[in-house]
C-alpha cells in the first residue's frame, strides 16, 4: 500500500514537472517580433501570444491525428513562424498537400479532362 | 498512332476555343531580358520519388542545389503528413529554415520563376495537376526552359527530365495557386527581391532559431534596402536573441532614425535598454512607445513594456550606468556596430 502510495505521488510530481516544461514560457522579455511588426505592416494584423500558443497546441494534436511519430512534433513546429501556425491552425486538414504525380494515368486521367472540362465550363459561366 | 494524330488537332482547337478566356503569353514574352532564352541547370541533383513523396524529393533536389546536403528519406520524417499522404508548404519553409537557409517564396508572377532560373538557382513549384474542384497536388522542381521551344524541364517524380509545354505548365502552376519557393545560401538575395517576401524569409529563420544565418540575410537586406526600419527592427531582434545588447540597441536606434514613430521599434529599444541597465532611456522611449501604439495593435505589448520600466525604475532608480547612452537619441552613427562582423557568420 505504502509502496502503491508512493509510486502514485512520484507519478503525480513527474506529471507536474513535465507540465511545467511544456507550458509556453511567458513571451520573451516584451521584444515585438520580427514576425509580428512584419505582419502588422504588411497585412494590419498580427497573430498574438495566446492565439500562436493555442495554435501550437492544437496544430501538434493535428499531427499525431494525421500520423505524425509525436516525437519528430516538436522539432517540425520549430522553424514556423506563429503567423504560418496559426494558418495550419486552421487549414492543416485541407491545405494543399503536394504528393503524387503517379496517380494520373489511365482512366483517372480521363476522368480528369471530363472535370478539366466542366471545369472550364463553369469558369465560363462565371465570365 | 495515326488515330490520335487524327484526333489531336480538333482536340487541341476545341481545348484553346474552351479556354480562350485564359491563353497563356509564351514564355518568350515573359523572360527577363538581357538574360539567355535557354537555360537547362544540369548540375541540380535528382531524387526519384516513392509513393507520395514528391516533397521530400523536390525538398532535396532544392536543398543539394543550394550547398545544403540532404536526401529525401530523411526529409520524410520532417514534412511527409501520412494523413495526407503529401507535404505541406509550410513544413518544406519550415525544414529549409531548419537548416540555415533562407526559404523565399517568389512572387506569383511567372517572370519571378524564370529569372531564379536565369540566375542559377533551381524553383521548387506547387503544381495541380487535376482540376480546382478535384485537385491532385505535385511539387515538382524547375530546372530549365527554352523561349524558342516554348517548354520548361522538370525534375518531377521518378522523372529526371520532364519537358512540358510552358501552357501546360503554367496552367498548372496558376492552379496550384502560383507558388515557387527557391532555397537561398543566407547572405544571397534572390534574383527579383521583394521586401516584404524577403522579410518574411527572414522572420522564419529567426523562428527556427538560426541565428547566424538570420543575421547574414538581414546584412545583406540592409545594403539592398538601407531605409527599411523592418530591416534594422530584425537585425535588433537578432542582436537581442544573441544576447549582444549593445548591437540590439544600435540597430533598433538606426531603425528610429529611419522610421521615428515606429512603436515597435522604441519599445523594443526600450526593452533592450532596460536589459543593459539603462533605467533613464530605457523609461524615456517606453513611454515615446506608449505613446505611440496608443490605439493601436501593439498597445498592450507596449504597456508591458512600460509597466517592466516603471517597476525597475521605482526598485532601482534611473541608472547612471548607461553605457551608449552619452551619444544621445536621434545620432546617426551612435554606436559601434558590433553586431556586423558576427553577421558574417553563417551556419553551416
Amino acid at each position: 500500500m505504502f509502496i502503491e502510495n508512493l509510486r502514485r505521488a512520484c507519478v503525480a510530481v513527474t506529471c507536474v514537472s513535465l507540465l511545467s516544461v511544456a507550458m509556453p514560457l511567458p513571451a520573451q522579455a516584451a521584444i515585438v517580433t520580427t514576425d509580428r511588426a512584419v505582419a502588422l505592416e504588411q497585412r494590419g494584423a498580427y497573430v498574438g501570444t495566446i492565439t500562436a500558443a493555442l495554435a501550437r497546441d492544437d496544430v501538434r494534436n493535428r499531427m499525431v491525428a494525421l500520423g505524425v511519430d509525436p516525437a519528430a512534433i516538436e522539432a517540425r513546429l520549430g522553424g514556423l513562424t506563429d503567423t504560418e501556425l496559426a494558418m495550419l491552425a486552421e487549414r492543416i486538414n485541407n491545405a494543399p498537400a503536394g504528393g503524387d504525380a503517379l496517380a494520373v494515368i489511365g482512366i483517372v486521367f480521363l476522368v480528369l479532362m471530363i472535370l478539366e472540362f466542366t471545369g472550364v465550363i463553369d469558369i465560363f459561366k462565371n465570365v | 498512332m495515326a488515330r490520335a494524330s487524327l484526333w489531336l488537332p480538333p482536340t487541341l482547337i476545341l481545348l484553346t476555343w474552351l479556354s480562350g478566356c485564359a491563353s497563356v503569353a509564351p514564355l518568350g514574352s515573359m523572360l527577363p531580358p538581357g538574360g539567355p532564352s535557354r537555360v537547362e541547370l544540369l548540375d541540380t541533383p535528382f531524387f526519384p520519388q516513392e509513393d507520395h513523396q514528391c516533397g521530400p524529393s523536390a525538398l532535396a533536389t532544392v536543398l543539394e542545389a543550394s550547398g545544403s546536403p540532404a536526401r529525401p528519406e530523411q526529409l520524410v520524417a520532417e514534412v511527409y503528413l501520412p494523413g495526407r499522404e503529401g507535404s505541406l508548404q509550410q513544413e518544406l519553409l519550415a525544414a529549409t529554415r531548419r537548416r540555415g537557409r533562407l526559404a523565399y517564396v517568389l512572387s506569383g508572377e511567372a517572370d519571378a520563376l524564370l529569372a531564379e532560373v536565369q540566375a542559377g538557382r533551381p524553383v521548387l513549384v506547387l503544381q495541380n495537376l487535376g482540376v480546382d474542384a478535384y485537385p491532385i497536388w505535385h511539387y515538382a522542381v524547375l530546372i530549365g526552359f527554352d523561349a524558342q521551344r516554348n517548354d520548361v524541364i522538370l525534375r518531377s517524380g521518378r522523372q529526371q527530365r520532364l519537358l512540358m509545354s510552358w501552357s501546360r505548365f503554367e496552367g498548372s502552376w496558376r492552379r496550384g495557386g502560383q507558388w515557387a519557393m527557391t532555397v537561398l545560401p543566407p547572405g544571397t538575395l534572390p534574383a527579383r527581391p521583394s521586401l516584404p517576401a524577403y522579410l518574411d524569409a527572414c522572420a522564419g529563420l529567426e523562428a527556427a532559431g538560426m541565428l547566424d544565418a538570420a543575421a547574414a540575410a538581414y546584412a545583406a537586406a540592409s545594403q539592398r534596402w538601407p531605409r527599411s526600419s523592418l530591416v534594422e527592427l530584425g537585425t535588433g531582434n537578432v542582436a537581442y536573441a544573441r544576447g549582444d545588447l549593445r548591437g540590439a540597441v544600435a540597430a533598433y536606434q538606426r531603425g528610429i532614425d529611419l522610421s521615428p514613430s515606429d512603436a515597435a521599434l522604441r519599445n523594443n529599444l526600450a526593452q533592450a535598454l532596460l536589459d543593459s541597465g539603462c533605467v533613464g532611456r530605457a523609461r524615456v522611449e517606453a513611454r515615446q512607445a506608449a505613446e505611440l501604439a496608443r490605439g493601436t495593435l501593439l498597445e498592450t505589448d507596449v504597456r508591458e513594456t512600460l509597466e517592466s520600466v516603471e517597476a525597475a525604475a521605482a526598485s532601482r532608480g534611473p541608472s547612471a550606468s548607461c553605457p551608449d547612452a552619452a551619444q544621445g537619441d536621434g545620432d546617426a552613427q551612435p554606436l559601434s556596430l558590433p553586431h556586423e562582423p558576427a553577421a558574417r557568420t553563417r551556419d553551416r
